[in-house]
């Protein structure tokens, strides 16, 4: 039926037609469904992301301490930018934020991989047992940095009794106030909260390697490293290198363990471009010059997972 | 696959000795907590205390506002959990089942939000928040943390309809339905254990949040979720460690036992979310 016909119809099968218009059930009209079901998160989206977002990218270029909302905007401006760049601070924090990305990262995915390598043997209580290696997952970061304050403690913690009973050290050490042995407190927390995320994925992954591959390569003669060298790891690289950017860009923007653990010192030596971003907001109300380390951030976490997963940066999704 | 005995044992011990060694430090907190406060001040530290002291807990619990801290982070957490898993069921259905033009790209655009970093997205939030009055409310939390959740949660929806077939809902039409109450009626409740998963997940995604809760929560107490609460037991004159990890417990538990509920979801979640 074509519309030139429509207009010689009666009015009721007008009306039937106009009704069927609304009709979602038609298969020419499901696509409409389609876009009202997705309406809502786009919407919210846009509200409490995007928007935001445009104006982090805009305070940026205003020289703002406290914005108000409504308030004229500020002349446009590079000064945050070029405060920034000249700034040794910002530098140093760029070198601790890839130091840390680069040890946590390693070593999240070194300890992740080995578990997931061990708990996914057949034996009794595996079940268990995995569970109990990605446990840590479950606890709060602001819980697990309370745990590691006090493991770390300078006075009766744990770990500088250790140390001086395996000779590492002579006293009792002060974690906090040492440049070095901050960034590495540090660290040992992210990696402690960051590589049961890698158990949880590598071991999905191994559980989709076919059998098969495995019982042909015995046959052909390959030994338990060659199996993991040949046939693991190849498999695995897919999902591994999804989890490395995922856990990556999860050190590049993480707040509440070095915020509550250090608060970027001593000295700014744990002080990563997240936390310069915070403090310089909410520490020194300079929010635009915050804003602008908030928006490097960001580009560093888009070219760093674009240059990690290359053309195949859809596979994150 | 078959083992030696002396392999087998290889294994087991291995297991409990790598399992004993990451755990440790949750069974540190728990060991802390019941411990002397003189337990806590000597060395060598004390691994297995003497006399456990569980009125640490019940201490904890009564002078400290922990029951309204706990309070607070379950109602912002339920907040974000109903508006997230709102949009994100109807947005997780489309994705799966309508092939929209410019379906896939707007799913991408949803899910570019978990790029960006908290720190830069809550200075706008806290200037919007501030001139709309909502700061120092937990509303600003329930809008706040839809931020960080609806990402994960749209996707992982998606994920799950994707497994559902598509005759259930084409057998309902043909019974009469229409689209939409074929999604309620057949398919929702099919999602269920997937509807589950997605919500605790949020929940958990919610409950851990700390940089949203310190910036938008004022310098009132009862205002506090328990993760903002706990960090200011930390050195307000002298850190009584045992309080600090009594109370810890009672923010983690929750947690700890949702993932003992989730985790066979939870891997099929996030994997699904990966493999796209």
């Amino acid at each position: 039926m074509n519309i030139t016909e429509t207009s010689h119809l009666p009015a009721a099968q007008t009306k039937a037609r106009r009704r069927a218009f609304l009709d979602l059930a038609r298969p020419s009209r499901q696509h409409w469904l389609g876009y009202i079901l997705l309406a809502p998160a786009v919407i919210l989206v846009a509200a409490i992301i995007v928007y935001p977002l445009i104006i982090s990218i805009d305070l940026s270029f205003q020289d703002v301490k406290l914005p108000r909302m409504g308030a004229p905007r500020k002349p446009f401006t590079l000064e945050n930018y070029q405060r920034l760049f000249s700034s040794p601070e910002f530098w140093q924090t760029c070198w601790v934020t890839l130091r840390l990305v680069v040890v946590v990262t390693a070593a999240s995915l070194v300890v992740g991989l080995g578990t997931a390598l061990l708990v996914n043997n057949r034996f009794r209580g595996r079940r268990l047992a995995r569970l109990a290696v990605a446990l840590p997952w479950a606890v709060p970061e602001v819980i697990a940095t309370v745990i590691f304050a006090w493991i770390f403690d300078s006075s009766f913690g744990l770990m500088g009794w250790l140390f001086i009973k395996l000779g590492l050290a002579n006293q009792m050490v002060a974690w906090f106030s040492d440049t070095t042995a901050a960034f590495w407190v540090v660290a040992t927390t992210m990696v402690w909260k960051g590589y049961p995320f890698v158990s949880i994925m590598a071991l999905a992954g191994l559980q989709s390697i076919p059998e098969d591959f495995y019982n042909a390569a015995k046959v052909d003669g390959a030994n338990a490293f060659q199996r993991l060298r040949w046939i693991t790891i190849p498999s695995l690289m897919p999902v591994l290198g999804v989890t490395m950017v995922l856990v990556t860009l999860w050190v590049f923007r993480d707040f509440s363990i070095i915020k509550v653990l250090t608060d970027g010192g001593p000295l700014k030596a744990t002080q990563t471009l997240s936390i310069m971003t915070y403090n310089e907001a909410f520490g020194f109300f300079k929010f635009g010059y915050a804003s602008a380390v908030g928006v490097i951030t960001l580009l560093l976490c888009v070219v760093a997972s674009l240059a990690m997963l290359g053309r195949g940066s859809k596979a994150m999704y | 696959m078959n083992r030696t005995t002396s392999q087998n044992i290889a294994l087991y011990a291995g297991v409990i000795a790598v399992c004993a060694f990451l755990l440790f430090p949750i069974y540190w907190l728990f060991v802390t907590a019941l411990a002397t406060s003189a337990e806590l001040t000597q060395l060598p530290p004390t691994f297995w205390p003497e006399s456990p002291q569980w009125e640490t807990f019940a201490k904890v619990w009564a002078e400290r506002p922990i029951p309204l801290w706990l309070l607070n982070s379950t109602l912002a957490a339920l907040g974000s959990v109903i508006l997230s898993m709102f949009v994100s069921v109807l947005a997780g259905y489309s994705l799966s089942r309508f092939s929209v033009r410019g379906g896939h790209s707007l799913g991408l655009f949803i899910l570019t939000a978990k790029m960006l970093p908290a720190t830069l997205l809550v200075i706008p939030l806290f200037s919007i928040f501030r001139s709309v009055g909502l700061v120092g409310s937990l509303w600003s939390l329930v809008i706040a943390h839809s931020t960080l959740i609806v990402p994960f949660t749209t996707w992982m929806m998606k994920g799950y309809f994707d497994t559902i077939p598509r005759e259930l809902e084409q057998a309902a039409m043909v019974d009469g339905c229409s689209p939409l109450s074929a999604m309620v009626r057949v398919i929702l409740p099919v999602a269920t254990p997937g509807l589950a998963a997605t919500a605790l997940y949020a929940f958990v995604l919610s409950w851990a949040d700390y940089a949203y809760a310190r910036t938008f929560l004022t310098n009132e107490q009862g205002s506090w979720t328990a993760n903002l609460g706990i960090t200011t037991m930390k050195g307000e004159y002298v850190t009584d460690w045992n309080e600090i990890a009594a109370a810890a417990v009672f923010i983690a538990i929750p947690i700890i036992v949702i993932y003992l509920f989730l985790e066979r979801y939870l891997v099929g979640g996030l994997t699904a979310g990966a493999e796209k």
